[in-house]
This record gives C-alpha cells, structure tokens and sequence, in this order.
C-alpha cells in the first residue's frame, strides 16, 4: 500500500514538474522560430545623376552627364520591410545601393519630404503602402515635370520662390489695442483644410498647367496658401493679395483639372480654394 | 525667362558664364565654384531668396475675363435650348446671337490653348503669329455668320436641315 502510495506521489510530483518544465523546455528553447515566406517584389527606381555617380564622378566634364536618365530595378524581400515604400527606400539604400538618392526626413506624413511619383501617382512615398501583388513591379520616379536634382530629388527652388512670392504670413496695419488678434469660431472655420498643406507640391506638380507654364503660374499648392491668407479674417491685405492675381498668368492658368485634389496626399483640396479666388476676384 | 529659356536651349554653357546675363540672372551653384550648375537646371529670375514676381495687375485680363467667360458658357445652354424650341427664321436676332456667342465662346477658348502653349514669352514670333491668324479667324467667322444668317437660312435651320438629312 505504502510503496503504491509513494509512487502516486511521485507520479503526482513529476507531472507536476513536468507541466512547469514545459515552458522552458529544450524543445521549445530550441524550436526554430516560424520562418516568413520570401516575397520578393522588384521595384523600378529613377536614376539619374547630374555628374554622374558619386562613386565614379565624372567632374572632368559636369556639362554632359555620363549617363542617360533610366529605370534601375531593385528585387526586395517584402517580408523583411515595412508596409510603406519609404520603407522600402531606406532598405534598398541600406543593404543594396547605397548611392540611391532621395528625400525624407518623419517619415508619417507631416513633412512632405519625401513627394514622389510612385506608380503614376505623385504622393508622399511614407504614407504609400507597398501593393504587395509581387507579380507586378512598383515604378517610382521624381515629380514630374521638374528640374532633377539627382535620382528621386527635384529641384523645388522655384516652387518655394513661388511661395514666397504671395507673402505667406500675416499683415495687419491695425493690430488690437492690447492682447491677440480675436477671431470668431466661423472665421476659424475657413482656415480649416488650408492651414494643413506641408507644401510637399505634390499637387503642383500633378497639374498639366504648371508643368506648362511653371514660370509664371502659382500652381495649386501655392495658390491654396494665398488663398488661406485672403481668407483670415485677421489678415489686412487681402485687397493687395487679390490684386497680384488679377492676370490671365498667376491664377488664371488654372483649367480646374482637378489633379490636383485627386492627388493630395493630405486629402486637401486646392482646386475648391483656387474656385473661392476666382469667385472672391469676379465679386469683387 | 524667355530669354533665359533660349539661353539654356541654345547657347553652349560657356557663353552663358562669359555674358552679361550671369550678373541679373542667378547660375545656381553646386557646392564647389568650380562646377556651375547648369547642366539640365533652370536659369532663375534673381537669387533663390527672392519671390517671383507677379505680371502687372489687369482685371480686363483677370476676373473681367473670367467671369464674361463664365456668364457666356452658362448663357449658351438656355439659348440651344431656345434655338430647338423656336426656329430662327421667325427669330433672327436670336439665331444671329446665337451664332455670335458661339463664335465668341470658341474664340476665348482657342486663345487659351494658345496662351497655355505657345505664350510670346516662350515663342516671341510663333506666338504672336497664331494669336493674330486665330484673330482673323474668329473675325473672317462672324462675317461669315452674319452673311448666311442675312441672305441664307441661317445657322439654327441649317443645324436642323443637316439633323434630318
């Protein structure tokens, strides 16, 4: 009876035991862990460098770039990147090329450095999700219609000049007495969909008009933002801001194509702010 | 910029640095003095800090424009509908305003693509050439009009005539 009983409590003990153990045991310790499957997709990247690659710069003669503008291909491991093609960016930077050449700095969509055309569609590369059908290649080229710089990075100088251009900050002869400029909730209102454009020109640079007459057409981005300054209630110089645009070049350029909202990666809306001016100037 | 446009296209970049343009019109550099950069970029109108500059102020181009356009466009849908309604051997004036508006509508927007395409800044001849023939056109079609409305049947029952040939 006693020896029945003693090996019971064994028995007890070393399932006991055994049950603690099977959290740490060697099989799970060793277990490999659950291999992703390889997705392999390849990406077709713009390059093209002014004086040719960093690596092998051809500076004898920066006048003739040493090589034509073409689509180089990437094959990456979707399962070993991130969701966004920014990601993907970074990591063909970091593990397979490192003289690709591109813009980006938050990386989720507040700084709009990184506008670029991917798949025929100018957006922030940081808020595109790889479309992770990988029978299919992904293009990615700079905005079109610009100056480049090198590889993805347009020169955006006229852009920022344009910007400049319409006095993108607030002018008042007559501050308050005392304390901020007051405004009522519905003045704020008007500024809402405005004030969140990051200026990245994804829009500009998407409409067939400023790819026309860049020089002296605003384009959308620019013209959301003069039209955000003439409708502050607290700016005083509206009358001045909508005089500049009385021309048949400035504004007027525009054809309401609508590329421009349809692009927004802000899911802003510039053609109703340019639609506002062209009402605001034809009541005036 | 037109000028800057065919400097870019034209001259061979060394010329550009021995003009006189290289003093009112900023080559942006490359980091080194040495290597201008030229090559593929755009020649700017003053230094990169400075705004562009807007053309002179004119509603007649502007708003006044824009808003005849408007107003026409949206007036040519109840006038069609008018010319189906009515005949325009009863009505003439109404088939010869018609006809007008019509011929005013096509111009502005010819001379749209024209401004979009072929501005005299960027074709200094081209330009003004199409501007003046599109001119002449529009001019050559009103007469035209005004003859056919006068001594022929006029626009609305040619229209008709052709609808039920």
């Amino acid at each position: 009876m006693s020896v029945l009983n003693q090996a019971a409590r064994r028995l007890a003990k070393a399932s006991i035991i055994d049950v603690r153990s099977f959290a740490t045991s060697v099989r799970r310790l060793q277990a490999e862990p659950l291999q992703k499957p390889v997705l392999n997709k390849e990406f077709k990247i713009y390059r093209w460098a002014s004086f040719g690659s960093p690596c092998r710069p051809t500076f004898e003669n920066p006048d003739e770039p040493a090589k034509k503008p073409n689509l180089q291909s990437y094959t990456i491991d979707l399962n070993q990147t991130g969701p966004m093609v920014l990601d993907a960016l970074i990591k063909i930077k970091n593990e397979i090329d490192p003289t690709l050449t591109f813009r980006r700095s938050c990386r989720e969509g507040i700084c709009g450095s990184c506008a670029m055309n991917i798949n025929g569609q100018n957006t922030l590369a940081c808020l595109c999700r790889i479309d992770r059908d990988a029978s299919k290649d992904s293009k990615i080229y700079p905005l079109p219609h610009m100056y480049i710089v090198k590889d993805l990075v347009p020169d955006l100088t006229q852009f920022y000049k344009q910007y400049k251009s319409i006095q993108p900050y607030l002018q008042n002869d007559n501050p308050p007495e005392k304390g901020e400029f007051l405004q009522s909730q519905e003045d704020r209102r008007k500024l809402d969909g405005l004030y969140e454009c990051i200026l990245c020109a994804c829009c500009s640079t998407s409409c067939p008009s400023y790819w026309w007459n860049q020089d002296e057409y605003l384009g959308p981005a620019t013209l959301m933002q003069a039209y955000r300054w003439i409708a502050d209630s607290r700016d005083g110089n509206s009358a001045k801001r909508k005089e500049y645009l009385q021309n048949e070049l400035s504004m007027y350029r525009c054809h309401t194509i609508f590329n421009c909202s349809r692009t927004c990666p802000k899911g802003l809306n510039p053609a109703a702010a340019i639609a506002k001016i062209k009402l605001d100037l034809a009541a005036d | 910029m037109s000028s800057s446009l065919i400097l870019r296209s034209t001259l061979p970049k060394a010329l550009i640095k021995r003009s006189l343009f290289h003093s009112s019109t900023q080559i942006r550099q490359a980091t080194s003095d040495r290597f201008a950069y030229v090559a593929g970029g755009p020649i700017y109108r003053g230094t990169v800090n400075d705004p562009t500059t807007f053309p002179p102020s004119s509603k007649t181009h502007g708003s006044y424009h824009w808003a005849f356009e408007r107003l026409l466009s949206a007036a040519l849908v109840p006038m069609t509908a008018t010319a189906f309604a009515t005949s325009g051997t009863n009505y003439p004036l109404l088939d010869g305003i018609l006809g007008l508006s019509l011929i005013i509508h096509s111009h502005i927007g010819f001379d749209s693509s024209v401004v979009d395409y072929l501005h005299p800044r960027k074709f200094p001849v081209f330009g003004p050439t199409v501007k003046w023939t599109l001119r002449a056109a529009t001019v050559g079609t009103m007469v035209g009009v005004y003859q056919f409305n006068t001594n022929d049947i006029g626009l609305t029952e040619l229209i008709a005539k052709v609808w039920t040939a």
